[in-house]
């Protein structure tokens, strides 16, 4: 995904309901997002669109769903 | 649980440019009133961070939430974010709604979010009616009605012979001559519920009153369904003046 930031999540996931959650945040916001990498330890999301909306973004999925828990946020660029 | 409209306020009850919370079948709705005289129902959670909106802020024609002030206009979009504030807001963004109407001097919602309701509520608007007061009951729908197929009508102005009643899934009448007073039936959740009460007949007639009595009556209601069966006798014998 051109342009977009890849935002990675590390903690404990349930991957099927963090990536729902995802899904669900970026349909929300009007976000482009894929997910990229997806494990019980790291969740990669490449996310495109208003910058404080990806901020937003990334807020809601700092606090994730009940069944997972966020330990740390990173950004990078999304590869072309 | 059946969908269907149930009442959820007394209109008279809601102040212009003000917003308060209810339940229907246990979900949490705010019910608002704009500064156009409008009613609206909606889930009571900003899509921000799930705060009641009910704790929120009326303002002219959009309510704004309490945690960080998101605010949504009539058609429950989203329309300015305070922390962004040159942000085009996507319209995605937005609180699922109730259909509600205004009938009978009550607020009313259709129990299916982002549906369309049928326009057929199942009765007739009739105007002028004098409200009187809304009412908690620990009890079930079902048992209210149970109650309500035995009440009879308080006698007010022009009370004639034998009650009649009739009922919808969420309104009952109690009609003796010309007096008449309907009782709506909001299930709060499987235990609970609310009544919303009012004369059928003008204010002029009935302020005051006949308010009182009808007041009095529905105090007496709740205390014979909630089971203090010391005060039965007064659905059944009218209450005194």
């Amino acid at each position: 995904m051109q342009g977009a930031t890849v935002i990675v999540f590390s903690g404990k996931f349930r991957v099927e309901s963090f990536v729902a959650f995802v899904n669900h945040r970026a349909q929300r916001l009007q976000l482009d997002a894929m997910v990229e990498l997806a494990t019980p330890e790291r969740i990669e999301v490449a996310v495109s669109g208003q910058p404080a909306l990806v901020d937003a973004f990334e807020m809601a999925c700092s606090l994730g769903p009940i069944d997972c828990l966020v330990r740390d946020v990173e950004r990078k660029n999304a590869s072309v | 649980m059946e969908t269907g409209w149930y009442p959820v306020a007394l209109a008279e009850g809601l102040e212009r440019g003000t917003s308060t919370g209810t339940r229907l079948f246990g979900r949490e709705l705010v019910v608002w009133r704009d500064s156009a005289d409008t009613s609206h129902v909606w889930e009571d959670r900003c899509p921000h961070r799930g705060m009641r909106l009910s704790f929120g802020f009326v303002r002219d024609n959009h309510i704004a939430c309490l945690y960080h002030g998101w605010q949504y206009d009539t058609s429950a979009q989203c329309r300015y974010i305070p922390a962004h504030p040159d942000l085009a807001v996507p319209n995605t963004i937005r609180v699922a709604t109730y259909p509600s109407i205004e009938r009978l001097g009550i607020v009313w919602a259709y129990d299916d979010l982002d549906s369309d309701a049928p326009q057929d509520i199942g009765f007739a608007e009739r105007a002028p009616v004098t409200p009187v007061r809304s009412l908690y009951i620990d009890a079930s729908a079902a048992k209210v009605f149970d109650a309500l197929v035995l009440a009879e009508c308080p006698s007010l102005k022009d009370a004639g012979g034998a009650t009649q009643r009739s009922r919808t899934d969420a309104l009952a009448s109690l009609k003796s001559g010309g007096d008449e007073i309907l009782v709506a039936v909001q299930p709060l959740s499987d235990v609970e519920s609310a009544l919303h009460i009012v004369i059928a007949g003008s204010p002029d007639v009935h302020s005051g009153d006949s308010q009182k009595r009808v007041s009095a009556w529905g105090e007496a209601l709740r205390r014979e369904i909630e089971g203090a069966a010391g005060y039965a006798g007064e659905l059944r014998h009218g209450v005194a003046p």
